[in-house]
């Protein structure tokens, strides 16, 4: 009974919110001139609610209180890094809006084969961005699953979970596309700040009076959770810094995050989003929050069942209808950001691959075609990769950046630097991957250091010294 | 002379959450003072959300962006 009635609100939830983006796609399409240009008068508050949605993803919501649960001061950097990410925003953004509106480039490798002049970079970073995009939706999945496994009180078992999760992500694609995902957006951030309100404050209220005696039970509990350890301990404070500093360099350069800044209205748009964007982060805190109470609360959790701590708390002291209600929550959190992530990386494959590499799929509705077929198959293979590799939330995070960030120096020295040359930028990526994952594969990070920072190192060093040894260096138009 | 001290600044600006947000922490990496009850270390990282947004805002206010 309680299972029908936490899954039953999940469902109900869900359709509403597809229904709801599909009938707002439908109102606007009247006016799509509208549309194209992002709302005109509200160009800032469209922008603010689509970067929103996309990077406020089930992470958020599951992995971080997961991780608050299981190491403590290490899961601060997730309120760090996305402030880092928009200062540097501020400077970059701009740049690579205006670059692209000049070109009328649709997607990231757009910008490679445009600034860099070559078709083999271009499919180089297309396929790199698909796969580096395959964790993030495993992520999403991997959340949808647990939520459904808690909501059903353990009566739907992980397989299932999974398949079920895949099914309704792409089912949410197909209805909604990407114009009804920034309008989903704003029912799921509604709901995110309610069940955040109270996983995060009611949570610890009823359980330890203030969050400050929360805090104080902690220290008592386990002493040393809620500072870093040694500074080349295993997230430690080298592991802080570095972590950080990969994450917020990379923190714009997801292919769904760069479409999100080509649909800006202008430049100022996407500086003023720099403003509000932080505050945003706030509300990690009351995630925190709740990760904390959780392991105070239901100590004992090990490994990827620590990310469903408070969810457990949940399920535990109060009544299904909530449970369901914040379950259904973070489904929406994990189902927005997918169909932004699957559209914008099938979109490369479409795009970038298919029409630009072999010459097929050139009109419009034959690459609307391919575009849905790469939908699938891109979810297929996250499928695949949560049935292979099954590991914590966060782990699935550090690997999408571990890749993206790598795109970063490409555009940041193409905006600086005109000799940067296009074999330097494609070495420096394929070395900077390469290192990254073989230090992550073989589980070695040295003094601490986050593998995909040293790999973001080599890369900055190859692209460097190749664009200094390259003969007749490209020189291309810089400004936008 | 003002200008190129207000053009220094700019990137300061940018520069001082950046680096209070990342290297610095390691810094304030304590529980005491605590302050409104959080541990230090997180009460550091959450000023610095807080501050950010007005050294952007006034970046953009030197740029005249705003």
């Amino acid at each position: 009974m309680n299972a029908l009635i936490a899954l039953g609100i999940i469902v109900a939830v869900v359709a509403a919110t597809i229904l709801f983006a599909a009938a707002s796609v439908r109102r606007i399409r009247m006016s799509p001139q509208e549309y194209i240009v992002g709302g005109r008068g509200f160009g800032a508050v469209f922008l603010w609610v689509l970067l929103a949605g996309e990077i406020y993803t089930s992470f958020t919501f599951l992995g971080a209180a997961g991780w608050t649960y299981s190491f403590g001061a290490p899961a601060f950097y997730i309120m760090a890094y996305g402030t880092f990410g928009y200062v540097l925003g501020y400077f970059l953004l701009p740049w690579i809006w205006a670059y692209g509106k000049e070109r009328g480039l649709l997607t990231s490798p757009d910008f490679f084969a445009a600034r860099y002049g070559s078709k083999a970079l271009a499919t180089l970073v297309a396929v790199v961005q698909v796969v580096a995009v395959i964790p993030y939706v495993t992520l999403q999945l991997s959340a949808i699953q647990i939520f459904l496994n808690i909501a059903g009180y353990g009566s739907i078992d992980a397989q299932t979970g999974a398949i079920v999760s895949f099914l309704a992500i792409i089912a949410f694609v197909f209805a909604t596309g990407l114009r009804g995902t920034a309008w989903a957006s704003i029912v799921k951030d509604a709901l995110v700040i309610g069940a955040l309100l109270f996983v995060g404050i009611a949570i610890p209220l009823h359980f330890f009076g203030t969050p400050a005696t929360m805090f104080d039970q902690l220290l008592r509990a386990h002493p040393n959770h809620l500072t870093l350890g040694a500074l080349a301990a295993p997230k430690g404070s080298i592991w802080y810094v570095s972590t950080v500093l990969l994450t917020g360099i990379g923190f714009f350069m997801g292919p769904h995050s760069i479409a999100a800044v080509y649909s800006a209205k202008d430049g100022d748009v996407l500086r003023r989003n720099a403003v509000f964007l932080p505050l945003y982060q706030l509300v990690m805190l009351l995630v925190f929050f709740a990760g904390f109470s959780a392991l105070l609360i239901a100590p004992g959790l090990h490994g990827t069942d620590a990310d469903q701590s408070f969810l457990t708390v949940v399920a535990h002291y109060y009544p299904s209808w909530i449970l369901g209600f914040v379950a259904a929550t973070g489904a929406l959190c994990a189902l927005v950001p997918s169909t932004a992530l699957l559209l914008s990386s099938a979109s490369i494959l479409s795009k970038n691959v298919v029409s630009d590499l072999f010459g097929r799929a050139l009109g419009d509705e034959s690459r609307m075609r391919v575009t849905r077929a790469m939908v699938v198959v891109i979810g297929l293979l996250a499928l695949g990769l949560w049935v292979a590799y099954k590991t914590t939330l966060v782990s699935l995070l550090l690997l999408y950046y571990n890749g993206v960030s790598q795109f970063a120096p490409a555009f940041i020295f193409g905006a600086l630097w005109k000799r940067t040359s296009p074999w330097a930028v494609g070495a420096g990526i394929v070395a900077g991957i390469g290192i990254a994952l073989a230090l992550a594969a073989s589980n070695h990070a040295p003094y601490g250091c986050n593998p995909g920072f040293i790999g973001l190192l080599v890369n900055v060093v190859v692209l460097v010294v190749g664009s200094l040894l390259a003969k007749t260096p490209e020189r291309r138009a810089l400004n936008g | 002379m003002a200008t190129k001290m207000l053009a220094r600044m700019r990137y300061a600006l940018a520069a001082v959450p950046m680096a209070a947000l990342s290297i610095a922490v390691p810094f304030a990496n304590r529980v005491e003072p605590r302050i409104l009850g959080l541990p230090f270390i997180l009460a550091w990282i959450a000023i610095w959300v807080l501050v950010t947004p007005l050294c952007i805002w006034a970046l953009g206010r030197i740029e005249h962006r705003w």
